[in-house]
């Protein structure tokens, strides 16, 4: 019994932000049918990874990864009969996710205010890049385009260079988890009273969302925090630190004082441990250049793993910096039962990430791999959607199920 | 039943410091959960981290606190002592939810492990948001937001790159592994109390940030199961543009995506010769050919001015992106019309703005009810609410927080 058994979803999304949001409740037991077409397939079916490099729209691991434990239709929504095969659908459904440009549901005919009078309690939430309303609620907004546009790129960056993105498409997922809290919300509001409604989120502002320190800044000084690199306003030395071996790194965060003391000791420095103007944070402040030297140049002679164990062993925060075969081969991750590695069709058993968190009393797992394309389209509108066979076969041969 | 707050009437106990516990209900009191900031005497940390509206740090002025707790309550109680445990059992045994970010190490000492206050209220769903989780062998390690940023792959990814590979990996600004921790665990908190509809009983959930991190690895986790290939901040991008640029009042990141983009960029650059050569003939050849392009693209770059640049290429379709700074957000007129950023009037701070609702719902909006507690501001009042007439002492006067 999963919380959100009984639930269905029409999951209008592509790229990631959607599907971010739509696996977090699929995550959580939800039924969430996917709606998509070969006339215009998810961005992510396009992309790499796949097995030996053979591209394939149901082998791309990027795909795969973010949209386990789904179903999926073929629709092709351009096909006006489509739309009212999409209409059907969303009056079985409690919520509606998407994630186009602003405007494009209302063009395909499925707007919230035309949802709402097929399902008067429907929950819909659409997540443009923009939002639904203002001047530039039109513009185009792309996954990369979202970490400079949020202002997190200007903040981001080692001291006295450019501005710098953070390696994936940031805002993207926190938009996702965002909007899958607000749909959760809604859901809440709709037990108690029985009223669905319309949720409007930006991903411009989602990303916003998590960088109030900078912005309360601005708004009482007209500064913004300095590109500082790795460092920490409060915490020094913080950083990153270069391993024996090609491209290996560990990072550590002293947090006071005493750990400070610590460290020293443990790189077999008293000389430092003792400095009195090092005792203090700001005194370290001061001197972080050759702290920082000071540090690398021991870290340079051991693994990350060795540095992390000494330094855990005197409760210093301490972690190398791992790659994804680091991930994919680590004895605690695999013991807290992350992965999830499920037979797919046409991929085989690949290692996939799997839900961040444990439930104790109702547990939640992976349970189905990313669908095909299409590949629950008769089951759902047999099933659900209570069409026979004569009306399915002659959808199919209108061109509205591909 | 006519409710405006879609989580009216969840009542919600945070033992929270920093980010990853306390944005996490301050999702959940911003939509109408009453929630209650459990501090210990000296405060959270996030009260000494600012920034600060004065010259000096203030504990009742520092504004990544302010932000991640108003609509709150707050008490102070030092859960190392009987008396604070006793208090939070009073307060947990009504609670729909409790939710914390005490290290695993201290759970114990501190009185927060499940199975006890359950026994007081099966009904009661315990989040705790842990570094690692609480199963295998790294559950006791220490952590705090950059090393677990770099445990869960992330760091890996960002940086300088090729030809710099002196530099490390870079984190982003702030605390970003905190508010990965947060979301997740708002997500699956909620979740549980979903579920104690249809079981009656509430349950322990356990948010791993490390996990929460590798969660967002976008494709590069999966080059490695499905390719054998490890993803770095050093590969060329597949594709440009993708990059930066420095105008003459600001920065703007080019973002050509497809061909027809590219052609848009290159009409609005007034058609210059060299974007006919066949090196940049398509998106792959001009990731090949990157350092000289990115030269080239650079030069007009220079002369240009980023918000015009912005709106200009906007309206042919391509998707540029100002670099904003802080003050092209509070200024900017989409933000604005939007009504996203909010300002309330802080005690002990004064007008205080910062980033509003991150979703408009039309029948209960996101709302800003009360600024945000000072340090033990309702100790009184929530004991008094209570029915205990003992108000125990409190210590508002510390300096210095430890964990």
């Amino acid at each position: 019994m999963r919380p959100l058994e009984g639930i269905r979803v029409a999951d209008f999304t592509w790229v990631w932000a959607g599907p971010f949001c739509t696996l977090q409740l699929a995550h959580l037991g939800a039924e969430v049918i996917r709606i998509e077409s070969a006339a215009r397939p998810c961005v992510t079916r396009l992309l790499p990874p796949w097995p030996d490099g053979q591209p394939g729209i149901n082998r791309s691991g990027y795909f795969n990864q973010y949209n386990q434990g789904k179903y999926s239709i073929a629709l092709d929504l351009k096909h006006p009969d489509a739309v009212t095969v999409a209409k059907d659908l969303v009056r079985h459904c409690d919520v509606v996710c998407e994630n186009f440009a602003s405007g494009v549901m209302e063009r395909l005919g499925l707007g919230y205010s035309e949802l709402r009078s097929v399902r008067p309690d429907i929950i819909m939430i659409s997540m443009s890049g923009y939002g639904a309303t203002g001047p530039e609620k039109e513009y185009v907004s792309y996954g990369p385009a979202q970490v400079p546009l949020s202002g997190l790129s200007s903040l981001t960056g080692y001291p006295g260079f450019p501005p710098m993105h953070v390696g994936i498409s940031y805002g993207d997922p926190t938009a996702g988890l965002h909007a899958a809290f607000a749909v959760l919300a809604a859901l809440w509001h709709r037990e108690e009273t029985g009223e669905g409604q319309f949720i409007d989120l930006s991903q411009w502002e989602t990303t916003i969302a998590v960088i109030p320190e900078a912005v309360i800044e601005y708004a009482w000084h007209g500064t913004q925090p300095e590109r500082n690199g790795n460092r920490d306003p409060l915490m020094a030395p913080h950083g990153i630190f270069r391993c024996a071996g090609e491209q290996r790194w560990v990072a550590i965060a002293v947090r006071d004082d005493e750990e400070w003391v610590k460290l020293a000791r443990v790189m077999g420095r008293e000389d430092l441990a003792e400095h009195p103007t090092l005792r203090h944070q700001a005194g370290r402040r001061e001197a972080i250049e050759s702290i920082e030297q000071a540090i690398e140049s021991w870290t340079i002679q051991r693994s990350p793993r060795e540095v992390t164990a000494l330094l855990q062993a005197e409760g210093i925060p301490a972690f190398p910096c791992y790659d994804s075969r680091d991930i994919a081969e680590d004895e605690h991750l695999r013991s807290e039962g992350f992965f999830v590695e499920l037979e797919h069709p046409e991929v085989g058993r690949k290692l996939h990430l799997g839900i961040p968190w444990k439930m104790e009393g109702t547990p939640c797992e992976v349970s189905r791999p990313a669908p095909l394309l299409g590949e629950h389209t008769d089951q759902v509108l047999r099933d659900i959607l209570g069409y026979d066979a004569a009306r399915i076969e002659a959808l199919r041969r209108g061109g509205v199920l591909r | 039943m006519k409710r405006d707050a879609a989580l009216n009437g969840l009542k919600i106990v945070e033992c929270g410091g920093l980010v990853s516990a306390a944005y996490a209900s301050k999702l959940f009191a911003d939509l109408g959960a009453e929630v209650i900031k459990v501090e210990p005497p000296w405060g959270d940390p996030a009260r000494l981290r600012g920034p600060f509206p004065g010259k000096s740090p203030d504990l009742n002025a520092s504004g990544l606190f302010i932000y991640l707790n108003c609509n709150k309550r707050g008490v102070t109680a030092d859960l190392a002592t009987a008396e604070g445990q006793e208090l939070l059992q009073a307060l947990v045994r009504d609670a729909d939810m409790l939710i914390h970010n005490v290290s695993p190490n201290r759970v114990r000492h501190l009185g927060l492990e499940y199975e006890g206050l359950a026994r007081a209220n099966p009904r009661l769903v315990e989040v705790s948001v842990t570094p690692f989780g609480l199963r295998g062998p790294h559950r006791t390690y220490e952590a705090s937001d950059l090393t677990l940023w770099a445990a869960g792959g992330l760091a890996y990814l960002n940086g300088a790159g090729p030809g710099s590979d002196d530099l490390p990996p870079l984190k982003p600004f702030g605390l970003q592994a905190e508010f990965q921790g947060a979301l997740n665990a708002a997500v699956a908190g909620l979740g549980a109390l979903f579920a104690r509809r249809k079981t009656g009983v509430g349950q322990h959930v356990v948010v791993s940030i490390q996990q929460c991190v590798a969660s967002i690895l976008e494709l590069t986790f999966e080059y490695y199961p499905y390719m054998g290939l490890i993803a770095s901040r050093l590969g060329q991008k597949p594709i440009q543009p993708l990059d930066f640029f420095e105008c003459r009042d600001g920065w703007i990141f080019v973002c050509c995506v497809e061909e027809h983009q590219w052609h848009s960029l290159v009409e609005l650059m007034g058609n210059p010769d060299w974007a006919q050569l066949e090196i940049f003939a398509d998106r792959l050849s001009r990731a090949r050919n990157w350092d000289a392009l990115k030269l080239l693209i650079q030069e007009w770059m220079a002369t240009q001015s980023v918000a015009e640049l912005y709106h200009a290429g906007q309206s042919r379709r391509i998707p540029l992106a100002p670099v904003s700074t802080m003050g092209d957000l509070l200024n900017s007129d989409h933000l604005r019309a939007r009504g996203f950023f909010a300002t309330i009037e802080q005690p002990g701070a004064g007008r205080t703005t910062f980033p509003g609702a991150p979703y408009q719902l039309s029948a209960t909006p996101w709302k800003l009810r009360r600024p945000a507690p000072k340090l033990g501001e309702h100790n009184q009042q929530v004991i008094e609410a209570m029915g205990r007439g003992t108000p125990w002492s409190f210590a508002a006067s510390a300096t210095e927080a430890t964990r």
